[in-house]
């Protein structure tokens, strides 16, 4: 365990979320804050963590994956249209659609994992193109599928986009029914115990995401297949001499990420919002390449990495909130640009080596040749 | 390696093809026809670009002084965002309908560097009128005026500080609008907390609803509490097109008590506004009747802050034709949507209040008192 880079993520998260109730305070009880803080973090970090872990399965078998972008965007169109479709042409029902939805979007991660894999592994394409044409691909098909599908008067839909089942709703943990006893009937204290609650009622998939980091960590440091999954991302040969099939091993690392970088895509379509957009994942596969550099290549370094990211986000939409708090002398925090920034200064400072150098996998990035 | 070459240049070529069809990208490289030569003008602008945008081909010549044919180049964003591009497009193809416009063409911009080379497409190929779309065009646009001195530009969302001859700003007085929804949101409001969620206050009109909305609601009620979140912290090319972060801002203000939630700017918007309508709070939409547009959303969507963008292009249009269309600012229309499906939960009151606001707006005895850029 990287103890260092831990705690200086951990300070990072405290210094901006102590940043907000300094300021929000006199407006609202610094608990109120915090919880809502922690609710927004958890929510933002979600694809980011998921889009991270792909890139950690990939790359730690060997292979560049900068199309986690062109993954996302595409299962969370694919996902969002069987969502919709089952919904308005079959009408399934609410559940049975976005559950449907999901699963198509996690499959059609992998199916571009599979064209990840094909290229760089099979043809042993430069990797870097091999994400690029990924990434293109995404935003290709989809604006063209988006526009043929639902534009103009001659389109499936006459024009219009139908409504959308709906997303996933929070899974709401009972945390306030069991301690409530412990209050005595004090207001505040159940009051404070359902703020804490809240932080804890979040969706699925952000569920799925934290439990996803944990299997990850286990699978790739305790398992046979995480040993050999390591091997040939760090010595494909000697792995080869041993008699691991590299081909096969990389081949199946890629599309797990792929189904990673799928279940990503659907958060934003079927757990965050239950629309499409074209190019809705905005630079979101990128931020989890830097999270998963920042978290050194390791599933739960990611996922600390990814909360810097989604804490700097709750704390950039917060200091406008309390745009009326903040005293004068710190009225440069009001320009949300110098908030918005935090992320990107702090990966310039990973990257600079203040806490400890990042060291990618030995045989990232190079196809294996016999 | 020879079905390697054949393999990759298949799926380049596959995922050009797509992006060309679906996003049209800016047009590349192309060799302008002069304007004297009538014959290629046939295969003009489209086929140069590569973008087969087109719903109708051009099949005549737009240099004939017969042929009325009107261009619209987009903001970064598309002619389907829902929102100002799209009303825009709505407003040349309602010309058409109405028989003013005899081609009408569009051209999606996907890079601001392109903004010129774009309007050059129209420019080259004879366009009468060439409508540009949002504020990040207003520069782009006087300098095509004084290159193509024959041509009509209206600029929606582009307030001229000085006449360019040439150039008609077709502007709206956004705060009067968000002044409406937020006058709204306030006697609607059980919490005394209503929120707004906008893309970047660097652009003039996203300002001017946002500040507007909160003007709105301190007319109503001087203490209510106001939270307003701009996305400023990415670039003009991310800041209309990120609706989960919208969703994320909308949710984290229902959660510290908000009940009324206002979204202006595009895709983010439409993600604030969804969200509001999944916590099952009011949600308020922009530029357009959302209700009609976000249909996720409609069931709870109280109202729109409504520019009315369709009637404005299409009456300066239609006065381009006739000869009557000036330089300068040409004001249009403000106002907010119906309340559709929530038409029960609004009280007499209310609506009579509305009312009364909007008149006192229209004839000056209420000011919104919002600067028309951010100071």
């Amino acid at each position: 365990m990287d103890w260092k880079r831990f705690g200086f993520i951990a300070l990072i998260i405290t210094a901006l979320f102590t940043a907000v109730v300094m300021v929000g305070q006199s407006q609202q009880r610094p608990l109120m804050i915090i919880t809502s803080m922690l609710a927004t973090t958890i929510a933002v970090a979600t694809p980011l963590t998921l889009g991270a872990l792909a890139g950690v399965f990939c790359e730690r078998s060997g292979v560049v994956n900068i199309g986690i972008e062109g993954m996302m965007l595409s299962s969370a169109f694919f996902g969002w249209f069987t969502a919709m479709y089952l919904f308005n042409v079959y009408h399934w029902s609410l559940m049975a659609c976005i559950v449907t939805g999901t699963i198509v979007a996690i499959f059609f991660g992998g199916l571009m994992g599979v064209l990840l894999a094909w290229l760089s592994v099979t043809f042993k394409v430069d990797q870097i193109i091999g994400g690029t044409v990924i990434n293109i691909l995404a935003v290709g098909l989809t604006g063209f599928l988006n526009r043929q599908l639902f534009f103009g008067k001659t389109s499936l839909f006459e024009g219009t986009v139908p409504s959308s089942p709906g997303v996933f709703s929070a899974i709401h943990l009972p945390i306030t029914e069991i301690f409530a006893p412990l209050c005595k009937g004090g207001n505040l204290c159940l009051e404070n115990m359902s703020a804490i609650n809240r932080v804890f009622d979040q969706k699925p998939i952000a569920w799925a995401a934290i439990i996803l980091v944990f299997i990850s960590h286990y699978v790739l440091f305790h398992t046979r297949w995480g040993l050999r999954t390591r091997a040939v991302g760090e010595h494909p040969r000697a792995a080869d001499t041993v008699g691991i099939n590299v081909e096969r091993m990389r081949y199946a690392n890629v599309i797990i990420g792929g189904m990673l970088a799928g279940l990503a895509g659907a958060y934003f379509t079927i757990e965050s919002i239950p629309s499409f957009e074209p190019l809705m994942t905005n630079g979101r596969g990128f931020i989890s390449l830097a999270a998963m550099i920042f978290g050194n290549w390791t599933p739960i370094g990611a996922w600390a990495a990814a909360l810097v990211f989604g804490s700097s986000q709750a704390l950039q939409i917060n200091m406008q909130i309390f745009r009326d708090a903040i005293p004068p002398q710190w009225a440069f925090l009001q320009q949300s640009y110098v908030v918005g920034l935090t992320p990107y200064i702090l990966t310039m400072l990973i990257l600079t080596g203040i806490i400890g150098k990042t060291t990618p996998p030995a045989a990232d990035g190079v196809p294996y040749e016999k | 390696m020879k079905k390697l070459y054949f393999v990759m240049a298949l799926v380049i070529i596959a995922s050009m093809m797509l992006t060309a069809c679906g996003a049209p990208a800016a047009p590349v490289a192309t060799e302008a026809p002069a304007a004297t030569e009538a014959p290629a003008m046939t295969e003009a602008p489209v086929a140069a670009t590569e973008a087969p945008v087109a719903t109708e081909a051009p099949s005549t010549d737009c240099t004939s002084p017969d042929v009325f044919c009107v261009g619209v180049v987009t903001d970064v964003g598309k002619v389907d965002d829902k929102s100002f591009n799209q009303s825009a497009w709505e407003g040349v193809q309602k010309s058409k309908d109405d028989g003013v416009a005899d081609i009408i063409q569009y051209i999606e911009t996907t890079d601001a560097k392109d903004y010129a080379k774009n309007i050059s497409q129209f420019g080259d190929a004879g366009y009468d009128v060439i409508v540009t779309v949002g504020f990040g065009l207003g520069e782009a646009t006087a300098a095509a005026a004084a290159l193509y001195p024959d041509v009509r530009f209206i600029g929606v969302d582009q307030f001229q500080a000085a006449d360019v001859a040439g150039v008609t700003g077709l502007n709206f007085p956004e705060d009067n609008a968000g002044f409406l929804v937020g006058a709204l949101a306030a006697q609607m409001s059980k919490s005394a907390h209503i929120g707004g969620v906008f893309a970047t206050d660097l652009v003039p009109p996203v300002w001017r609803f946002g500040e507007g909305y909160r003007a709105g609601a301190l007319y109503i009620n001087p203490n209510i509490k106001i939270d307003v979140v701009y996305h400023n912290d990415v670039g003009f090319d991310k800041t209309f097109t990120d609706p989960e972060w919208a969703a994320n801002a909308a949710n984290a203000m229902v959660d510290g008590g908000a009940d009324v939630i206002f979204a202006g700017g595009g895709k983010t918007g439409n993600g604030a506004v969804v969200a509001a309508a999944q916590r099952g709070i009011y949600a308020i939409g922009v530029d357009t009747d959302q209700y009609f547009t976000l249909p996720e959303a409609a069931p709870r969507i109280l109202s729109s802050a409504m520019k009315l963008i369709v009637p404005g292009v299409a009456t300066l249009i239609a006065s381009a034709k006739d000869g009557s269309i000036k330089d300068g600012n040409f004001m249009g229309d403000a106002g907010y949507a119906p309340f559709h499906d929530l038409d029960g939960e609004v009280s007499a009151e209310v609506k009579a209040k509305m009312e009364e606001i909007a008149a006192g707006l229209l004839d000056g005895s209420i000011k919104t008192n919002v600067a028309p850029v951010k100071p």
